[in-house]
């Protein structure tokens, strides 16, 4: 009698669903079990702080497939289930209703989770985080009623995204950060004040270089005090103060971790037969001779992806160009790129109308950029990134360059 | 010269041009014809992502690229092929016939 081999999945976000389809896709004939502590099945989390919770799209449109085409892949969904255990010596998963899952290969998508805060008055009721779909319905019901008053608590792109959606759903909305300046740490000083003034614009009141020290209430949380006295009176608090890489499962079982779980380039973890990908995988890049984790959406399809080619013995390096986008008003962001060290910044368009190109050069290389409203360049502005193309800033600068035919040259082997 | 039965005048053969990617409307609803070498292809001209112009998008080998979050389809069949698009673009037969270029008004595939 013949066994069909079992790969197991713990994580059930877009890395664990990717993996999964890429699985059949390659021809795997093996039994796939995706295991996600959720109740619902995988979904797009990008529009949780966009149009989902701007009431602009219903949940249902969330999902990449339904239950009946998880059935005809012969995926195996086990939701609403934890995976407590894992020994990787006996190839084993204990889940939380004491159910043992065996696994050939195990694949680690198990993501991260937004930090919380224990200042005082952080477990009023009024206090909001932003992961999941339940978060985002429980918080959209809330600023679709408008005329709140709501603090968000960083002004990195969850918050940014969310004080935009609060204000263009009729709310009064203070953003605060420790930072000077919204995404500052992603984009630079030069986009952060765009963004700034963009928010401002719409009327969002900046507290940058600011701390809750408090929040206030009776039985709701009505007040957050500043560390310079300000009293903020408010309906809701947001907090988006960045996410911490769900390492725990590896942890226990003796896997490397460190800021993540830690993988080569083949998203092979120190155990064997064990993978890791997503959000939680702190992965080896060959090229630049360091390792990233990447908390963004398409990172972690192709890396779920990367990781399920890997489990079929077909282990090519995983070593994409990272990509990621914001909305936010009627403003499009799109950046391509490593988040690495740069030294100059050259602009292409127009700061003040909002509409730019900007892009980040390392000693003369363009090795980042960034599309403000000018998506019809992104692909150029990405071709050259992969070439890590030498341009003069002022031929890149100049509106009469054709950057089309400039990044296909420069593509050229 | 009027249009095959069951197709529409999209644009004059003379303006292909590899690479090109062309904008006609059936009903107020926006489509595209794309170029690649001799071949010529027709699909639905908005992303299947969110709301976005695939004319102002960019043709490499057989993806056509949306310009606002850089989803991905495949030319021939209107496959997402990267993220965050999954759902596909449908795909419209193409007839070139004196000089003009035709596209049904049906889709290739029903989906």
């Amino acid at each position: 009698m013949t066994v069909r081999p079992r790969f197991a999945i713990v994580g059930a976000g877009l890395a664990g669903h990717s993996a999964a389809t890429t699985l059949r896709e390659a021809g795997f004939d093996g039994e796939i079990v995706l295991i996600g502590d959720e109740a619902a099945r995988p979904y797009e989390r990008p529009p949780l702080s966009k149009q989902f919770l701007q009431g602009k799209k219903p949940s249902d449109e969330l999902f990449f497939h339904s239950l009946e085409q998880y059935a005809e892949h012969d995926i195996e969904l086990r939701l609403g289930r934890r995976a407590t255990a894992l020994d990787v010596a006996r190839q084993q998963l204990t889940l939380d209703d004491g159910e043992i899952v065996a696994y050939d290969k195990l694949l680690l998508t198990t993501g991260a989770s937004p930090i919380r805060l224990r200042q005082p008055g952080f477990d009023l009721p009024g206090v909001h985080y932003l992961r999941t779909l339940t978060d985002a319905a429980e918080l959209g019901e809330q600023l679709r009623q408008s005329g709140r008053h709501v603090v968000v608590i960083g002004a990195g792109f969850i918050g940014s995204e969310v004080a935009a959606s609060a204000r263009m759903l009729g709310n009064e909305v203070t953003l605060i950060d420790l930072l000077p300046l919204p995404m500052v740490t992603a984009l630079g000083e030069t986009l952060g004040e765009l963004f700034a003034e963009v928010h401002r614009r719409q009327g969002v009141v900046l507290r940058m270089q600011s701390r809750v020290d408090e929040l206030r209430g009776e039985g709701r949380v009505e007040e957050a005090i500043l560390a310079d006295g300000e009293r903020i009176t408010c309906d809701l608090v947001v907090v988006g103060v960045g996410v911490r890489p769900n390492v725990e499962l590896a942890k226990q079982a003796g896997i490397e971790t460190d800021n993540g779980i830690v993988v080569n380039e083949f998203s092979e973890t120190s155990a064997p037969n064990v993978y890791a990908a997503g959000d939680v995988a702190h992965w080896w890049h060959p090229g630049h001779g360091r390792r990233f984790r990447v908390e963004h959406y398409d990172n972690a399809g192709e890396h779920g992806a990367a990781a399920a080619r890997s489990m079929l013995g077909l282990s090519e390096p995983f070593i994409p160009l990272p990509y990621f986008w914001s909305d936010q008003y009627d403003i499009n962001l799109q950046y391509v790129g490593y988040p690495e060290a740069w030294d100059q910044l050259v602009l292409r368009g127009d700061l003040a109308e909002f509409a730019v190109t900007a892009f980040f050069l390392s000693h003369g290389q363009v090795c980042a950029a960034a599309t403000i409203n000018r998506p019809r360049e992104l692909r150029s502005v990405r071709r050259l990134c992969e070439a890590r193309a030498v341009i003069d800033p002022v031929t890149l600068a100049d509106p009469a360059t054709d950057l089309r035919a400039l990044s296909r040259n420069a593509s050229r082997p | 010269m009027s249009a095959p039965e069951g197709y529409v005048w999209a644009l004059a053969a003379s303006d292909l041009e590899d690479g090109g990617i062309y904008p006609f409307s059936v009903d107020e609803e926006e489509r595209i014809v794309c170029v690649i070498g001799e071949e010529i292809f027709a699909l639905d001209g908005i992303c299947t992502h969110e709301y976005a112009e695939l004319v102002d998008g960019e043709i490499e080998d057989e993806t056509l690229w949306c310009p606002l979050h850089s989803s991905g389809f495949n030319v021939r069949s209107g496959k997402a092929t990267n993220l965050p698009a999954v759902l596909p673009l449908t795909t419209y037969d193409v007839r070139v016939d004196g000089g003009n270029v035709y596209v049904a008004l049906e889709p290739r595939i029903k989906q």
